[in-house]
């Protein structure tokens, strides 16, 4: 299944990964065997329906959640060697999230809110970068703003801008369009786009919403835990299509799934 | 009717599943119901043990015969009275009914124990008397040996012979104050028990007694008398009654005890009772602001959930009622607790006391009806109460609500609370002072206090947002953003970080004002002394409670003697009637004074008293409008009125009292001498060290009494005061934790409010120590303004408590820095330790269901 791309190329990477819930019975496999790498500097979409393992294969490719078996990485380190204290420096210093919910800090200002990450590691901010981070996202009059003073697509570009700031390895993104409307989606997704086309940077998002996929260099597919397709240079109409398909198949395979 | 099932089942269901928020409250309610139940069922108790006491005490006496004049001086207990001839007793014999009449000679007398320390005088009284041979008379019951014969034999109380390991057959000394040589035949038990209480008693023969206790023989202190079959005791008074002479009555057996127990009563237990309410009562007060904030909390939380049941269908009233109805069954079973722990409280007091020295009978447990359902109703009420407010305000959830994502009240102060606060701040503060500064009234100060009081409440949240920034200014900028975002969360809510940190600030507060007045009424004590003590020595005898024998009046001359000593003056203690009042009377050699106390300016002059002069102080002699040459009429125990030409008027009373006579003109109604305190001044050139090593080696051969340089002695006299500023401590120990479980509580249910922000930050790369640090900071944070603000209040108030009760305007005023920092310090490290758990629970929080989208 997988692209026999040279490892060092993967901003980040999971090997024979297994999740399971719960045992006997009532055990579900929300991972089941997935190995796949997302290429450094490309924009890669993770797409399935409800229940396939897409937010749990983000979650454990990006040290928040621990796999059953198998390994993860981002670049060479495997996630399974480090404690928590160790993954979460990682995160703060390699890794960058953007949520559903905005998830932005409400007592701080946004420009305070872009900086976190980087504050609560110590680090003196790269102001150029930042600057100009501020500058893509389009928020330099709104910088000592409090969130909930901004529209959801304005919170989003800052939780966005946050997830840049530190030029982090890989930025995971949790249905950053989950609760916008169309056009502050488009916007958001217009930024994740040129991250990843003129900053370099590396994004891996999950969505269920094939217009939000077609913005991706690549769109993973994810069924009952397992990988099931991959398409490059995706069409909202191309991915919708491949869903459609997938949905009986989904079925098929949900049957499967429970004679196994 | 279902619809309050409903609400019922709510409100149960609530409870059930949000048991931890609501520990806070329950402890809360709790520990204020203990407290208030245990000092209530105490009180009974301790009444009921006085009152077996003295009923054993007068057991079996059925009128007791004594002169009808007393004398009591402020303070000075159940009084002074003349001692009756004991020649009435063969008078009283000889009425029809009368059984046995015996004279009883009570005084002071402390025994010397087999390790040569003295036993007992730490507050409950060493009495020494003559034993009484007719058994049903005598409280005390030989339970070995025989009654004493022979001069110099006696018979002592369990209790004394167990605490002073003697034996019968031992010799010891009986301080009287003089050292009186005996042996012990008999040892006696007091109603079954081993002592009246923890009083000592040592019988003497009536020989002795009169010898050493009374001034000449046939004098008693009271006649006690036993009814013959079928002679009640009001019927024994009045057939007594004629034969009495003047001056003398005879009173019931059951009088007599209930003058005891009023006495006893009405004074010292009332004292210590109403003081341990008080505190009970700011325990409750502090308790109050705790809960209220953790309803305010829960319900700000539950705006969804109500705006839900609310949208379905739910009544205003329902709603309100559902939070009241999980307020009344916190309050019930906390209260219902609260009880049990406070009988257990008062149980384990009255193992403590023993232990500690404290003077009290010990019995069963008497728990009365009232201090079973007074303190359940406050802890009902205390905790209803509180709610009452949260509960009204998730009444008017509006249904909207259900559809709004926020639920953290955000609101900061509003003007009219501002402007209020202010204006009662200026009024409290300009009453406090114009009544502590101008006029020293007393009223007007506990007016203005509680007004301030209310305005620092009131100002909390207007203030919390100012204050936690400053104070929070320094952690931002050492603890980064850790210390940055302690700082904001502890912004975000002003109104609640304000009213968790009342709490505490009034808990403190009331620390500092003792704190405060406690360094400031020993400043003054010191400084009195040290002003007024113009000597080199002093030897002194202890000066708590009733115990103890005093000084004996040999003492002095003995120091006198010394060749190192130029002056040693004893000073004595009388009483007499002045204008109907009585007062306490100096006796002493008044020419020798002046040259171991400083008396200030003396107009007139202190030699040559004689039996008839006296020297007043001044504020004395203007009370009654006298001068050098007037004449002064005092009145004494036997009733007499003698007239005294004042020879001196003098300033300083801090030591040498307001009347001060000479051992002459005491002479004939002195009832057992001993000095209080002897003055010593040195010769020229002698040094403080060989003087006092040799005015020592005479005070042992007396007993032992301490020895103490000046400044000793002006340190010494305050340290009654350090043991009272301990107890009170100890007492507030308990409003002060409740304040920092509210802590506790509200940033509990803060961090769970936070859930996501958390999760948030921990994805992002804050990591556990971090997230803790800054849990524990905004404690800290908290803590600190509460701590501030009490300091702040407590020590203004203590100034005006000061001022206040300061109508000579001769009282020091002084803060103590040391101890200020100390309770400064105990409330950041308090606000650590609040925050110590939350801290943990939020460091624990798993970050994937933190972040999860609902």
């Amino acid at each position: 299944m997988t692209t026999l791309t040279p490892v060092g190329t993967f901003a980040a990477r999971v090997v024979d990964a297994f999740k399971v819930y719960g045992a006997g019975d009532a055990e579900v496999r929300a991972l089941d065997g997935v190995t796949v790498g997302f290429p450094a500097a490309r924009f890669t979409a993770i797409m399935g329906p409800s229940g396939s393992g897409k937010s749990t294969l983000m979650h454990c490719a990006a040290g928040l959640d621990t796999l059953s078996s198998g390994s993860a990485f981002i670049g060479s380190t495997d996630l399974g060697t480090l404690g928590d204290r160790d993954l979460t420096l990682l995160r703060r210093e390699r890794i960058g999230f953007v949520f559903q919910s905005f998830n932005l800090v409400g007592t701080l200002t946004v420009a305070e809110n872009i900086t976190l990450p980087l504050d609560l590691a110590g680090t003196r901010p790269d102001t150029g970068w930042v600057d100009a981070l501020i500058d893509v996202v389009g928020l330099g009059d709104r910088l000592l703003h409090r969130p909930r003073e901004l529209s959801g697509g304005q919170q989003q570009r800052v939780a966005v801008a946050r997830a840049l700031a530190g030029r982090p390895d890989v930025v995971f993104a949790d249905e950053p369009t989950g609760n916008l409307d169309s056009r502050s989606g488009a916007e958001v997704l217009n930024l994740l786009g040129r991250a990843v086309h003129e900053m370099g940077r590396t994004v891996v998002m999950v969505t269920h919403d094939p217009v939000a996929a077609a913005h991706a260099d690549e769109v993973v597919f994810l069924a009952d835990g397992r990988l099931v397709d991959r398409m490059t240079d995706p069409t909202a109409e191309k991915v919708l299509d491949r869903m459609k398909a997938f949905d009986g198949l989904a079925g098929a395979g949900a049957g499967r799934g429970t004679v196994s | 009717m279902s619809g309050a099932r409903t609400s019922l089942r709510i409100s149960l269901a609530s409870l059930r599943a949000h048991k931890r928020r609501f520990a806070g409250t329950f402890l809360a309610v709790f520990l204020g119901v203990s407290f208030l139940a245990g000092t209530m069922v105490m009180g009974d108790t301790l009444k009921a043990s006085f009152d077996t006491l003295f009923t054993d005490a007068n057991r079996g006496t059925d009128a007791v015969v004594r002169s009808s004049d007393v004398i009591t001086v402020p303070g000075g207990g159940q009084g002074t009275r003349e001692p009756v001839d004991t020649a009435l007793v063969q008078r009283i014999e000889a009425v029809p009914g009368v059984a046995a009449a015996a004279p009883n000679i009570t005084g002071a007398g402390q025994l010397v124990g087999a390790d040569g320390k003295a036993v007992g005088g730490k507050g409950p009284p060493t009495l020494a008397g003559n034993w009484i041979e007719d058994a049903q008379l005598n409280p005390y019951t030989l339970t070995g040996g025989r009654a004493p014969k022979v001069p110099g034999e006696v018979v002592i109380n369990r209790g004394a012979a167990r605490s002073g390991k003697l034996r019968i057959g031992d010799t010891t000394v009986l301080r009287t104050p003089d050292p009186v040589r005996v042996t012990i035949v008999g040892v006696a038990a007091f109603g079954g028990e081993d002592g009246m209480g923890q009083t000592t008693f040592t019988g003497l023969t009536r020989a002795d007694a009169e010898r050493y206790l009374t001034p000449k023989p046939g004098l008693a202190s009271t006649i006690q008398v036993r009814a013959g079959p079928g002679v009640g005791q009001r019927e024994l008074a009045e057939r007594l009654a004629p034969v009495l002479p003047a001056n003398v009555e005879a009173i019931t057996g059951q009088q007599a005890t209930d003058e005891s127990l009023t006495m006893i009563s009405g004074t010292f237990l009332k004292i210590f009772t109403s003081l341990l309410l008080v505190f009970a009562g700011i325990a409750l007060l502090v308790a109050t602001f705790s809960i209220h904030n953790t309803f305010a909390i829960v319900v700000a939380q539950r705006t969804r959930e109500n705006a839900l049941l609310r949208a379905l269908g739910a009544s205003r009233r329902q709603v309100l009622g559902s939070t009241l109805v999980e307020s009344a069954v916190v309050a019930v079973v906390a209260s219902t607790a609260g009880l049990l722990g406070g009988i257990g409280v008062a149980a384990g007091l009255q193992a403590l006391f023993p232990v500690v020295g404290f003077p009290f009978p010990d019995g069963d447990l008497v728990i009365g009806v009232t201090a079973l359902v007074l303190p359940f109703l406050v802890g009902l009420l205390v905790c209803t109460g509180s709610a009452l407010l949260p509960a009204v305000r998730a009444g008017r959830t509006a249904p909207l609500a259900a559809l709004r994502e926020t639920a953290v009240d955000t609101s900061g102060a509003s003007r009219n609370r501002a402007v209020l606060g202010t204006l009662a701040a200026v009024t409290g503060i300009a009453l406090t002072v114009t009544g502590a500064a101008g006029t020293s009234d007393v009223w007007l100060t506990g007016g203005g206090s509680v007004l301030t009081l209310a305005a620092f409440v009131v100002l909390g949240p207007v203030a919390s947002s100012y204050a936690v920034r400053l104070l929070g200014a320094p952690l931002a900028r050492l603890r980064g953003v850790t210390g940055g975002l302690a700082r904001r969360n502890a912004l975000r809510s002003p109104k609640r970080t304000a009213a968790t940190a009342t709490a505490l600030m009034i808990g403190v507060a009331v620390v500092s004002l003792f704190t405060v007045f406690g360094a400031s009424l020993k400043a003054t004590m010191d400084r009195t002394v040290s002003r007024s003590f113009a000597g080199d020595v002093a030897i002194s005898a202890p000066v708590f409670g009733a115990g103890g024998s005093g000084l004996s009046p040999k003492l002095a001359p003995a120091v006198a003697a010394l060749p190192q000593v130029r002056t040693a003056v004893g000073l004595g203690r009388g009483v007499a009637k002045v204008d109907g009042g009585g007062r306490a009377l100096t006796v002493t050699d008044p020419a020798a004074l002046a040259t171991v106390l400083d008396l200030g300016t003396v107009d007139g002059s202190l030699t040559g008293l004689g039996a008839d002069g006296i020297a007043v102080a001044r504020d004395e002699a203007d009370k009654h409008g006298w001068t050098t040459g007037s004449t002064a009429s005092l009145v004494f125990t036997d009733g007499k009125r003698l007239p005294f030409t004042v020879a001196a008027v003098y300033e300083r009373a801090d030591l040498a009292g307001d009347y001060v006579i000479t051992r002459e003109a005491w002479a004939p109604h002195r009832v057992q001498d001993s000095d209080t305190l002897v003055a010593v001044a040195f010769k020229d050139g002698v040094s403080t060290g060989d003087g006092k090593g040799a005015v020592e080696k005479v005070a042992a051969e007396y007993g032992g009494p301490t020895v103490q340089t000046r400044a000793e002695y002006a340190k010494s006299s305050a340290s009654a005061i350090d043991m009272m500023l301990t107890l009170v401590y100890a007492l507030l120990a308990l409003a002060v934790l409740i304040a920092l479980l509210g802590i506790a509580n509200t940033l509990t249910l803060a961090v769970h409010e936070r859930t996501r922000e958390l999760g948030l930050l921990r994805a992002v790369g804050q990591t556990r120590s971090q997230l803790r640090a800054m849990v524990r900071w905004e404690s800290v944070l908290v803590a600190a303004f509460g701590t501030v603000g009490g300091l702040g209040l407590g020590a203004f108030l203590g100034w005006a408590l000061v001022k206040a009760t300061d109508s000579s305007g001769t009282s020091a005023f002084a803060v103590p820095p040391a101890q200020l920092a100390v309770v400064l310090l105990v409330g950041l490290v308090a606000g650590v330790l609040a925050g110590w758990r939350p801290a943990r629970r939020a460091a624990r929080l798993d970050v994937l269901r933190a972040i999860a989208t609902e």
